[in-house]
C-alpha cells in the first residue's frame, strides 16, 4: 500500500508561526539568563542582599528594590483581595445573571484602562490626597510619593482582574450545590461562606496569584508615584514608616534612566537583565501557580 | 432564627458595598479622565500636531504614531496566533502537545512589559541598531499581545463539538483541510475577540515601547526601519506627568489621556457582544 503524502502547507505554516513563540520565550529567558551571569559573578549573593546599589561606584546590591517590589504588591493585594472577592461574591451569589453579567463586563471594560493613565491620576491625584491624609496623620511623610502610594493605585488596577477571576471561581461552583445547601435551610451568607467559598478556595487562590503577577510586574504607574529613591531599607518595620518612605522597585528601576545609561557597559547593563531576570522569574513563578491551581480546580469541579 | 436572618441581611450589605465600591473605583478613574480631558478635545486637538513642548497645537501624530504601533502588533500576533491555535487543535492531539502549548502561552504572558521592552532594546537598538523604530515597537507589542489572541482563540477550539471535527474527517477531509475549512472559520470570532482585546491592551502600553520606538516630539509618519520613530499617546503622557509643570501640556495630557482610554474603550466594547457568547458558550458545554 502506497500512501503518497502531500506536502501540507498548513501543517508547516502552523509549525513556524508556533515556534516563533517559542523561540521568542526561549531567547528571552536565554538572554536574562546569560546576560545576568557577568552581574551574579561580580556579586555573588549580596545581589540579593546588598543594599548598595550604585553603578558608579560598581556595587549592586538590589535588596532595597527586593523589598520594594514585595511591599508595593503585597499592599496592593491586600488591598484590592478583601473588595475584589466582595464584589465578585455581590455579583455571582446575591445579583440576578443579568445584573452579573452587567457588572462583569463594566469591570472587564474599565480594566483596559492603561497603566500609565493610572500613573497620571496618581500623580496629579492620589498622591495629593494621600499626603494631605498623612499630614493629618501626624505621620511625617516627606512626600506624597511613598510605597503606599504606589501600593493603593496597584490595588486599584488589579481589583478588576481579581473580582472578575473570582467570580469565575464562584461560577465554577456548581449550581447543584447552591441549592443543596439552600434546600438544607442555610441562609444565603451561610451557603455562601461555609460551602460555596470553601470549594471555590484554590482557583480563588489562583485569582489572586494572578492579580499578585500583575503587581508585581506592573512598571509605569508605579515608576511615577513611588519617589523611586535607592538603597531605602526601613529600620523599624513594626511602624507605619515603611509605607510613608519613598521607595524603588524592580520594576521602576528598569524603567528609569539607568537601563539607558547602561548600555555600552558590560557589567551595569549584565546588573539590569539580572534584575530583568529576577522580576520575570518571580512572576512565571507566581503565574504558573496560579495557572496551576485554577487548572486543578477546574478538573475537580468536572468542566 | 431571627439572628441568622439578621446576619444574612448584613452579609448581603457588606458584599453590595463591596461591589459598590469597587464601581465606584473605577468610575472614579474615568470620570477624573473624561472631566480633566473634555475640556481639551476639540477638532484641531485630534488633527493639528503638537507645538511648544506640548502646550500647544494637538495630537494627531500621536494618534497616527499609535495607530502604527497597533496596526504592526497586529499584523505580528495574528498568524503567530492562527498558527498556535490550528497547531494545537489541527494537529496535536489531546495530550502533551496542547499542554506544552498552553505552557509556553501562559509564561509569554508571565513576562512583565518591561521585560518585553528591555528585550527590544537590546535586540533592535542595540544589537540591530536600528535606533528607535516603529518597527520594533510594533514587533515587540505583537508578542506581548499573543497570549491575549491565542488564548482567546483556543477558547473557541475547544468548544467546536467533537462531532464537527469528527465529520470532516469522515469525508475524508485532510488535516489541513479541516483546519482550514472547519477549524479556522467556526473559531473565527474567538480570534477577533482575542485581537480586539489584545490591540486595546497593545494600545495603551508605554513600557514596551519607551525604550525601542517612541520619541516625545519631532516625529511624523515613519519614512523607513531605521531610525524612524513614531510619537505615541502613552508615552506622551507618561513623560508628561513626570515632569510637567505647565499648566496647559498637562491639559493637554488629560486630553491625550482622555483620547486613548476612548481608544481602549472602543476597541474593548467592540469585543465585548463576542465575548460574552463565547464565555456563555463556554459555561454550556
Amino acid at each position: 500500500m502506497t500512501r503518497l503524502r502531500r506536502f501540507d502547507f498548513v501543517r508547516l505554516a502552523a509549525l513556524c508561526g508556533s515556534g516563533v513563540a517559542l523561540v521568542a520565550l526561549v531567547a528571552l529567558g536565554a538572554w536574562l539568563a546569560i546576560g545576568s551571569i557577568a552581574a551574579f559573578r561580580h556579586e555573588g549573593l549580596s545581589l540579593f542582599t546588598g543594599n548598595d546599589w550604585g553603578y558608579r561606584q560598581e556595587s549592586f546590591g538590589a535588596a532595597a528594590m527586593l523589598y520594594g517590589t514585595a511591599v508595593v504588591s503585597l499592599v496592593a493585594l491586600i488591598l484590592a483581595a478583601p473588595i475584589g472577592i466582595g464584589t465578585a461574591i455581590f455579583a455571582s451569589e446575591i445579583c440576578t445573571r443579568r445584573v452579573r453579567l452587567a457588572i462583569k463586563m463594566l469591570v472587564e471594560i474599565l480594566a483596559g484602562v492603561p497603566s500609565v493613565v493610572y500613573g497620571l491620576l496618581g500623580v496629579l491625584f492620589l498622591r495629593e490626597w494621600l499626603y494631605a491624609l498623612f499630614e493629618k496623620l501626624g505621620l511625617d511623610a516627606l512626600s506624597g510619593d511613598t510605597i503606599l502610594t504606589a501600593g493603593t493605585l496597584l490595588a486599584v488596577m488589579i481589583l478588576p482582574t481579581v473580582a472578575t477571576l473570582t467570580d469565575d471561581a464562584l461560577q465554577s461552583v456548581p449550581s447543584r450545590v447552591r441549592e443543596a445547601s439552600r434546600g438544607l435551610g442555610l441562609t444565603r451568607a451561610e451557603a455562601t461562606l461555609f460551602v460555596i467559598l470553601p470549594q471555590a478556595i484554590p482557583s480563588i487562590g489562583g485569582a489572586l496569584l494572578l492579580g499578585l503577577g500583575r503587581a508585581l510586574g506592573e512598571t509605569i504607574a508605579v515608576f511615577l508615584v513611588v519617589g523611586r529613591a535607592d538603597n531605602l531599607l526601613p529600620e523599624n518595620l513594626a511602624s507605619w514608616r515603611p509605607l510613608v518612605d519613598a521607595g524603588q522597585t524592580i520594576s521602576s528601576k528598569l524603567g528609569g534612566a539607568e537601563t539607558n545609561i547602561a548600555v555600552g557597559d558590560p557589567l551595569h547593563s549584565s546588573a539590569i537583565v539580572a534584575l530583568a531576570a529576577i522580576l520575570f522569574g518571580s512572576v512565571l513563578v507566581v503565574t504558573l501557580a496560579a495557572e496551576a491551581l485554577r487548572a486543578r480546580a477546574a478538573k475537580v469541579m468536572g468542566r | 432564627m431571627k439572628r441568622r436572618r439578621m446576619l444574612d441581611r448584613l452579609f448581603t450589605v457588606a458584599m453590595a458595598a463591596f461591589g459598590l465600591a469597587t464601581l465606584c473605583a473605577l468610575f472614579t478613574v474615568v470620570g477624573i479622565v473624561v472631566w480633566r480631558g473634555a475640556g481639551a478635545i476639540s477638532p484641531s486637538f485630534l488633527l493639528d500636531e503638537l507645538r511648544g513642548a506640548g502646550a500647544d497645537g494637538g495630537v494627531f501624530y500621536h494618534i497616527a504614531g499609535t495607530a502604527i504601533l497597533v496596526a504592526t502588533a497586529a499584523l505580528v500576533a495574528l498568524p503567530i496566533s492562527i498558527a498556535i491555535g490550528l497547531m494545537s487543535h489541527g494537529y496535536l492531539g489531546d495530550g502533551r502537545g496542547r499542554r506544552a502549548i498552553e505552557a509556553v502561552l501562559h509564561a509569554l504572558n508571565a513576562v512583565p512589559s518591561i521585560v518585553f521592552g528591555l528585550a527590544g532594546l537590546a535586540l533592535f537598538v542595540n544589537t540591530f541598531r536600528w535606533q528607535k523604530s516603529w518597527l520594533a515597537g510594533g514587533i515587540v507589542l505583537g508578542l506581548m499581545i499573543v497570549p491575549t489572541v491565542a488564548v482567546a482563540f483556543l477558547e473557541k477550539l475547544r468548544a467546536i463539538p467533537a462531532h464537527t471535527i469528527e465529520a470532516a474527517s469522515g469525508l475524508g477531509l485532510r488535516r489541513s483541510m479541516i483546519s482550514t475549512a472547519v477549524l479556522l472559520p467556526q473559531a473565527a470570532s474567538g480570534l477577533v475577540t482575542g485581537l480586539l482585546l489584545g490591540l486595546a491592551r497593545a494600545a495603551g502600553e508605554t513600557a514596551p515601547i519607551m525604550f525601542t520606538a517612541v520619541i516625545f516630539s519631532g516625529a511624523t509618519i515613519p519614512h523607513g526601519i531605521d531610525d524612524s520613530p513614531v510619537l505615541a499617546l502613552p508615552y506622551h503622557i507618561f513623560v508628561l506627568a513626570q515632569d510637567s509643570f505647565d499648566p496647559a501640556a498637562l491639559q493637554k495630557a488629560w486630553g491625550a489621556a482622555a483620547v486613548l482610554v476612548a481608544l481602549v474603550f472602543g476597541l474593548a466594547i467592540a469585543a465585548l457582544p463576542l465575548r460574552l457568547r463565547i464565555h456563555e458558550e463556554a459555561k454550556r458545554v
